[in-house]
């Protein structure tokens, strides 16, 4: 089983990293974190923590953005392109594709958030004039793949039952709604309403917060050297994922092909 | 109950597809049973919408059915690794990750199938060979042409010598070379012991080919049953091909009705209803100074059968 999601995981990683477009949006990530170091200059205050707020921002934009694109197509493009009908017919099952293929592109984002991370470390390191680098951008990065990691599990689930747009749109929104989650409990609470309450409660735990991975304030202001504060968003990761994962799988193991 | 040696049991299938919210979905199967024994060869046809790629769908899990079931190896399709690895597919103008080349997209296969890197590679080369693809191993596909894909699809269903072939119109889009060819890999597929099912609306490469075949008109069985037995042992007429071309008059000399043939170039082309009259109109054209140049005795191929099939089932329609 093991082997299975591993051979489709790495040719969804070779699919990916042979795709144009990724690299176009690298690109211009990585020259956009790399504008940081001359944007330092116009701003006024700390310059450092403007390249690392700045910097750790552009991680995040490009990051959901090469998430939702390559993650929307994750499923969809296989069954347009006719190209799961020899996936499966071999002995995969179903859920071996859909784990192999999340964890393909999970790989290859690993490889552009890092990639991201470096340019923007060497960024604030030059800055500082070869004074004490920021560990913790990477910690912040770390923080930000996993909410890419999230984002390509809600994608591929619903690259299982619809087009490619309303899955962009399905993920985008879930994006930004999942940075909001908070305000919506804390207004839920503020109700009198029992059941606006118990409403607000049930969606507060349904859909996913986002802010359990957003470290870039802490890094920001200097507060963040220990990879620790990941063990916990690491852990809601890994339960929401599998859930999310486990719906794709039960969605996708009866659809017809037509 | 299934018999002893039958490698796949098709019973009461019916599958059919939502068109839309408010309109009534489309049967594409209809209580389809049949079975495939071991070692045949057998030819599923029927024009395009018959149901056939649906039903090869279900028999590869890549579609439910809404009533029926299949037997594999004597268990029901399952979703078990151990029964996907008895069966080769190839499908309908097969499509494969372009970004790779034939040998790379080979060597995806041997690891899903759970084959060796040694294995897969002394398998691929075999089978590279075998479709004429040798010289293009290191190409991407985005480069092979239709015909290529075809070659490189039937090989993928080969590669980890799987008992029961199921191909999903071989032929089509192959050129007369590339299509002989794959008659041949089918024929030596049925002499390594393999089973071979396969779907074609081209029924002269069936009639060619198969043990067995089964008839499918929208959704329906029509017919089912061996090649010989279809086409029977009748003679429908003796077909006589003759030169030179004679006037008229001289072929009423030789005994033989004007409407009986028609010219062909320099070859008249004569049919006669019966073996007795066939004697009698050669013997008077080598008087009237003819030469014979073939004498055939015609029996109904696969397409009149089936023509026949579809008419007294009363589900006529268009037929490819």
């Amino acid at each position: 089983m093991l082997r299975r999601i591993l051979s489709v995981a790495s040719n969804t990683f070779r699919e990916t990293i042979r795709n144009k477009i990724l690299y176009a949006i690298l690109a211009f990530a990585l020259f956009v974190i790399g504008m940081t170091f001359f944007l330092a200059d116009l701003s006024v205050g700390d310059f450092a923590r403007i390249i690392a707020d700045v910097g750790l921002a552009s991680i995040q934009i490009f990051g959901v953005i090469m998430a939702v694109f390559l993650g929307i197509n994750l499923v969809s493009n296989e069954v347009e392109r006719k190209t799961i009908y020899i996936l499966l017919s071999k002995p995969v099952r179903r859920f071996e594709f859909i784990f192999g293929k999340t964890l393909g592109l999970s790989v290859t984002l690993l490889l552009t958030t890092l990639a991201m991370a470096t340019v923007l470390f060497l960024v604030h390191l030059s800055y500082r004039y070869g004074g004490r680098a920021e560990v913790g951008i990477f910690i912040a990065s770390a923080g930000i793949f996993m909410e890419l990691v999230l984002l390509t599990c809600l994608a591929s689930l619903f690259s299982t039952f619809t087009t490619p747009v309303l899955s962009a749109i399905f993920t985008l929104s879930l994006f930004l709604v999942g940075h909001l989650t908070k305000y919506l409990y804390v207004l839920g609470e503020q109700s009198k309403g029992a059941a606006v309450r118990w409403g607000s409660r049930f969606l507060f735990f349904l859909l996913p917060n986002l802010e359990n991975f957003n470290f870039k304030n802490e890094v920001a202001y200097g507060g963040l050297s220990s990879f620790s504060i990941l063990g916990w968003a690491a852990g809601y990761l890994v339960c929401y994922a599998v859930c999310v994962l486990c719906l794709s799988c039960f969605l996708f193991a009866r659809k017809d092909f037509k | 109950m299934i018999r002893q040696g039958t490698v796949l049991a098709i019973e009461g299938l019916s599958k059919s597809y939502p068109t839309g919210f408010w309109r009534k979905p489309v049967c594409v199967l209809s209580d389809l049973s049949c079975e495939v024994r071991e070692n045949e060869i057998v030819g599923f046809l029927g024009p395009n919408g018959a149901g056939k790629t649906t039903t090869i769908k279900i028999l590869n899990r890549l579609a439910f059915p809404d009533a029926g079931k299949v037997t594999l190896f004597g268990g029901v399709v399952p979703d078990g690794a151990d029964v996907r690895r008895r069966i080769g597919f190839m499908p309908e103008q097969p499509y494969f990750y372009e970004y790779l080349t034939g040998g790379e997209f080979l060597r995806l296969c041997g690891q899903l199938c759970g084959m060796s890197r040694a294995d897969t590679e002394s398998r691929s080369s075999e089978l590279l060979a075998r479709v004429g693809l040798s010289g293009s191993r290191g190409t991407a596909i985005r480069k092979y042409s239709k015909g290529m894909m075809q070659r490189l699809g039937l090989a993928q269903s080969l590669l980890h010598d799987p008992e029961l072939v199921i191909l999903d119109e071989p032929m089509s889009g192959l050129d007369p070379m590339g299509r002989m060819e794959v008659r041949g890999i089918i024929r030596d597929l049925k002499a390594a012991g393999k089973t071979v099912f396969f779907s074609s609306h081209i029924l002269s490469d069936v009639e060619a080919l198969c043990d067995r075949v089964i008839m499918l008109h929208k959704g329906r069985k029509v017919a089912e049953g061996r090649v010989e037995e279809l086409i029977g042992a009748e003679t429908l007429y003796i077909e006589l091909v003759v030169s030179p071309v004679l006037p008229a008059d001289r072929l009423a000399a030789a005994g033989i009705p004007p409407e009986a043939g028609y010219a062909q170039g320099a070859l008249l082309v004569l049919r006669a209803p019966d073996n007795g009259r066939a004697n009698r109109w050669i013997a008077g054209l080598l008087r009237e100074g003819c030469a014979i140049i073939s004498c055939v005795p015609m029996k109904k191929n696969l397409e009149e059968i089936f023509m026949e099939r579809v008419e007294s089932s009363g589900t006529t329609g268009a037929v490819s």
